[in-house]
């Protein structure tokens, strides 16, 4: 099982502990994770600059994977969103065309249509399967309780994606995590968007949409809350102090992995997951 | 490719139930962000008009009102690519700046820091940095297709 490991812009500049705990999962777990030094960015914060500059850039990161025989797995729901967008739209063969002629100057060759890409939970979802995760679970998490927040790019667009998870009632993290032993809870607000994306352009707007999402399972009473994206952590955990601040609220909510979370019940170490880049501590948990 | 994506015929298919702002969490928080009048202004092609309202990028690119369209119509497509129009025509915020510069400049939205990555266990990321560059070179040169 070799894989197109797409690491993205966030995951080894600002989620040191999500890439540490991905690698060490999938060996751990068989599935090999290549480092392809060519990858660049995958297109998404051009699109709001030059739509074309940014499916030229997804198409030559799809064209590298082609080329190489692998297909793609991803650990940023923004990135597997915008790459599979662009799988989508290239199978219009004028664009593929007109996408091609202009790879051949990135020194690229052309891209045919045959990648695949998948987020690392889905992969492990629909590909390896929760049964031989289950068979691996050393230390079950019986006594916890997550809350799972899936990010919005994680199966939407549907177009994109397929429909391999419900947007409106999503499940496919949860059963992973229930592998563990661990329980997840449903929330009113399990669907609301992390806001990161617009941080930069309304800060107070994007706090908002973090605080709803923070009190809401903070009041829940779990011991963290679960991400499968940089962007996500970003928004409720590196930033969830100033967001308290910002809203007149107090939070104190870990925020994990899903793949620190499956590790742990692997009986993977606390260093092998990253555990020490946990900026809001998880100790009571991992006790 | 902005046509291409718009795909006209879909967004005539739009009946102004609603439903995008219904079902949309800015419009909630901020009732100035209205995605079904943008679509509006948009499929009656007051393009310039909405270029330059500023809910335009408060759009976080959730897809949920894409998923909840009857009419199958891409409303998140739309407006993100909406903001590309706008940027190419001036009306932008200053981060869409910030980040096109620190694209070009490094290949990447976040310079890496090897040293740290190092420190912790992981390789060093050692990409052509001006990948970037080239490539918003490269789609300026195309024939004017949006």
């Amino acid at each position: 099982m070799r894989y197109a490991f797409y690491l993205g812009c966030a995951t080894p500049v600002k989620a040191l502990k999500y890439e540490i705990s991905a690698r060490n999962l999938a060996r751990s777990l068989g599935i090999e994770l290549i480092d392809i030094p060519e990858f660049g960015c995958c297109g998404f914060p051009v699109k709001s600059m030059d739509s074309f500059a940014a499916i030229l850039m997804a198409a030559r990161n799809l064209a590298i994977a082609e080329e190489k025989g692998m297909d793609i797995i991803g650990v940023c729901t923004g990135c597997t969103a915008i790459l599979s967008e662009a799988k989508e739209y290239l199978e219009d063969e004028k664009l593929r065309e007109k996408v091609n002629g202009k790879l051949k100057a990135l020194g690229v060759k052309e891209y045919r249509g045959r990648v695949k890409i998948k987020h690392f939970a889905r992969f492990l979802y629909e590909d390896y399967k929760p049964d031989r995760i289950r068979d691996k679970i050393t230390t079950p998490l019986a006594s916890l309780e997550f809350g799972i927040h899936y990010g919005c790019h994680y199966m939407k667009p549907t177009p994109a994606h397929g429909q391999f998870d419900d947007p409106a009632n999503p499940f496919t993290i949860d059963d992973l995590i229930n592998i563990t032993g661990a329980k997840t809870v449903n929330y009113p607000n399990k669907n609301l968007c992390c806001g990161l994306t617009i941080m930069g352009t309304d800060e107070d707007l994007s706090f908002k949409l973090a605080a709803e999402k923070l009190e809401c399972l903070s009041g829940k009473g779990v011991d963290a809350m679960v991400v499968a994206c940089p962007s996500c952590c970003i928004a409720y955990e590196n930033n969830q102090k100033l967001v308290g601040k910002k809203t007149g609220k107090e939070f104190s909510l870990p925020v994990l992995y899903f793949t620190q979370v499956i590790g742990l019940a692997m009986g993977l170490s606390e260093k092998d997951l990253g555990f020490e880049f946990n900026r809001i501590k998880a100790d009571d948990l991992l006790q | 490719m902005y046509s291409y994506l718009l795909d006209k015929e879909k967004l005539k298919c739009c009946y102004q139930c609603g439903k995008c702002s219904s079902g949309c969490d800015i419009n909630r928080l901020d009732g100035s962000f209205q995605p079904h009048r943008l679509l509006h202004l948009i499929g009656m092609g007051a393009t310039d008009k909405v270029l330059k309202i500023d809910s335009l990028w408060k759009c976080t690119t959730c897809f949920t009102c894409s998923e909840r369209c009857p009419q199958g119509v891409k409303i998140t497509e739309i407006l993100w690519l909406t903001r590309a129009f706008a940027f190419k025509s001036g009306c932008i915020p200053e981060l869409a700046v910030i980040q096109r510069d620190t694209l070009l400049k490094s290949g990447r939205l976040m310079p890496v820091d090897n040293k740290k990555r190092e420190k912790a266990g992981l390789p060093a990321i050692t990409e052509e940095s001006d990948v970037a560059a080239q490539i918003f070179k490269i789609a300026e040169e195309k024939e004017q297709i949006l």
